[in-house]
């Protein structure tokens, strides 16, 4: 029996029974990605195009014409539309790209700020204690962001919070500061609001990067630091020319990373602000929301969809271009 | 320092660095929100009200969870029932998929295999707010609008696992499929009983990564399921506070509940989740 099947191995017998095995599988997932990734992104671009709503029947097709009439670019042109009697919508769109750039751009560097000093502080300690520090910067990647939200409201409050009581304590005289509801609260112009989200979400995402930094300060090898060590490198030293070099990679790809989740923010500061105050917070994926979802305005969420999707992609591309040429300096 | 005795010296610098100084006060603002909120559960409405706050309470009191679980509109039990479904039902299917995909990528030859593999990895470019609406859109279509199967139905593949899978399954010896495959075991056999548990630490890894996600996971629920038996906890969690307002007492009772049992469950299989993380550079 046995050298008949090692004959129809040889023959191909068994390879039409892989042959199938893998297209009885690859068939099906391939179809089912088809149904729920490829037509709903299909979906979601042609809705850029429409005046939709899901209350309103619209055409045979998906809904779409009808009373849900194709428009056309209309929406990207009203996008455009930059005077101070623009529509509301289009002028919390355009607070909306400002709120989601300045964010993105006060989270990435402050992350890494703290985090790649953060990782080398850890790494310098005894071995016994690095998990212990490693657990408490990394508890909070492991809770929810709505409890993370929740926890900081309660920090921020004006009356019953921690922030304006320990500064009353310092100040001497009560402090009653509405940190996340006061639009008059600015610093450089930029409001204190976005600030109190960008402390909540640092504390929350650090973890992440933290941990991917310890374990590319882990991969350096001993013979290199020796090697520095030996030609007497001090620890400064160490970190510019030693460590920071080698961990360019680590740091560009989790610069990338941080970028792309701090564009699409959503949890926190929906909790914390649901946008406010005065459109303060509201970033473009809240603004996505609330017209999709609250609005039934689904033709023009999903025409700032593509605006976002676009901003994510082409900053991703400018940024691993710019680094990487820092890099090969 | 080498007249000083350098061996003792350098024991003592192990564990007596200026980093310490740096870290534990660090550590100790990075504890303060979990520890803000634990005091917090533990005051009383009337202390909760005082200006300025208490840091710990005076009246140290347990009546706020009481109340929070007799809360006749907060069933609790029914919010971690509900989430513990779409949380393992992803995790069990989002684990099949990619360890049988991501097998066959990596064990199979077979046409267009490069470009197709290429198509999947593509697909994890596309964010999810821009097939959001059309998502939700299909599940109206198909009448599963607060229904917990609307969490469960369109997400039994997942790009990243099948790539994570693929690279994991390389490492398993072709001698020992082709063993089987001699002795007159099925391709899908195969694949059940000697790829999958090659594969174990894949599978704890990235099924922990996968729990976690949906567990934790607020956007898609929230738009998803608007009814109150079917929301998970996160949502449940956001419209109690919203609901009790100044009432953190109470607020922080219900956090700690939904936040805290979870929370020290990851913190055990931390070394996992840290690797899988690490691993993968997932966000």
């Amino acid at each position: 029996m046995r050298w008949l099947r090692r004959k129809q191995a040889r023959r191909g017998g068994l390879d039409a029974a892989r042959q199938r095995f893998v297209w009885n599988t690859l068939g099906p997932a391939m179809l089912y990605m088809a149904f729920w990734t490829l037509f709903p992104l299909l979906w979601g671009l042609a809705l850029a195009f429409f005046q939709y709503s899901a209350r309103r029947a619209g055409g045979p097709f998906l809904g779409l014409g009808g009373d849900n009439p194709f428009v056309g670019l209309a929406h990207f042109r009203a996008m455009l539309d930059f005077s101070a009697d623009a529509p509301l919508h289009v002028r919390t769109f355009h607070i909306g790209v400002k709120v989601t750039l300045l964010f993105a751009a006060l989270v990435v560097p402050l992350n890494l700020l703290v985090t790649l000093p953060l990782a080398v502080l850890i790494e310098s300690v005894h071995r016994r204690m690095r998990p212990i520090f490693r657990t408490i910067f990394f508890l909070p990647v492991l809770a929810p962001s709505v409890g993370v939200a929740i926890m900081w409201g309660y920090i921020y409050h004006p009356q019953r919070g921690l922030l304006n009581a320990i500064l009353g304590r310092l100040l001497g005289h009560p402090v009653v500061l509405n940190w996340l509801g006061d639009p008059r609260l600015k610093v450089w112009g930029i409001p204190v609001a976005l600030f109190a989200v960008i402390i909540a979400y640092l504390w929350q995402d650090m973890g992440y990067n933290l941990v991917i930094f310890i374990a590319a300060l882990q991969s350096i090898p001993e013979s290199i630091k020796d090697a520095a060590r030996i030609d007497g490198a001090n620890a400064w030293q160490m970190f510019t020319r030693v460590t920071l070099p080698l961990l360019m990679p680590t740091i560009q790809l989790t610069a990338i990373l941080t970028m792309i989740s701090a564009f699409q923010v959503f949890d926190l500061v929906q909790v914390m602000t649901d946008g406010g105050p005065k459109y303060q917070t509201q970033v473009l994926l809240l603004h996505i929301y609330n017209y999709a979802f609250r609005y039934q305005r689904m033709g023009w969420a999903a025409a700032v969809s593509v605006v976002l999707f676009l901003m994510v992609l082409s900053l991703s591309l400018v940024q691993s271009r710019f680094l990487r040429a820092r890099w090969e300096y | 320092m080498s007249a000083y005795g350098a061996r003792a010296m350098r024991k003592f610098g192990q564990w007596v660095r200026p980093a310490y100084f740096i870290l534990i006060p660090l550590s100790l603002i990075g504890l303060l929100p979990f520890v803000w909120m634990i005091l917090g559960a533990f005051k009383t409405g009337a202390e909760i009200r005082q200006i300025p706050p208490t840091f710990f309470p005076h009246h140290f009191t347990w009546e706020n969870f009481r109340t929070v679980l007799q809360d006749p509109d907060l069933p609790l039990l029914l919010f971690y029932r509900n989430s513990a479904i779409i949380a393992v039902s992803n995790v069990v299917q989002v684990l099949f998929t990619s360890s049988l995909l991501g097998y066959i990528f990596a064990k199979f030859d077979f046409k267009g295999k490069g470009p197709l593999f290429w198509i999947i990895m593509a697909t994890m470019m596309i964010p999810s707010q821009l097939t959001m609406i059309p998502g939700y859109l299909i599940l109206a279509k198909l009448g599963l609008i607060n229904h917990l199967l609307a969490l469960i139905i369109g997400a039994a593949i997942d790009p990243f696992g099948i790539f994570l899978f693929r690279q994991f399954a390389h490492s398993i010896p072709n001698d020992l499929l082709d063993a089987a495959r001699v002795d007159g075991a099925g391709e899908f056999q195969n694949y059940w009983r000697i790829a999958l548990p090659q594969m174990k630490p894949a599978l704890a890894t990235f099924g922990l990564l996968t729990f976690m996600f949906n567990w934790n996971a607020y956007l898609w629920p929230l738009i998803v399921l608007t009814e109150q038996r079917v929301r998970t906890l996160p949502i449940i969690l956001t419209w109690y506070s919203t609901r009790m307002g100044n009432k953190y007492h109470l607020t922080m009772a219900a956090a700690i509940l939904v936040v805290m049992p979870v929370l020290l469950l990851f913190l055990l299989v931390q070394r996992w989740i840290v690797k899988g993380i690490t691993m993968t550079g997932l966000k």
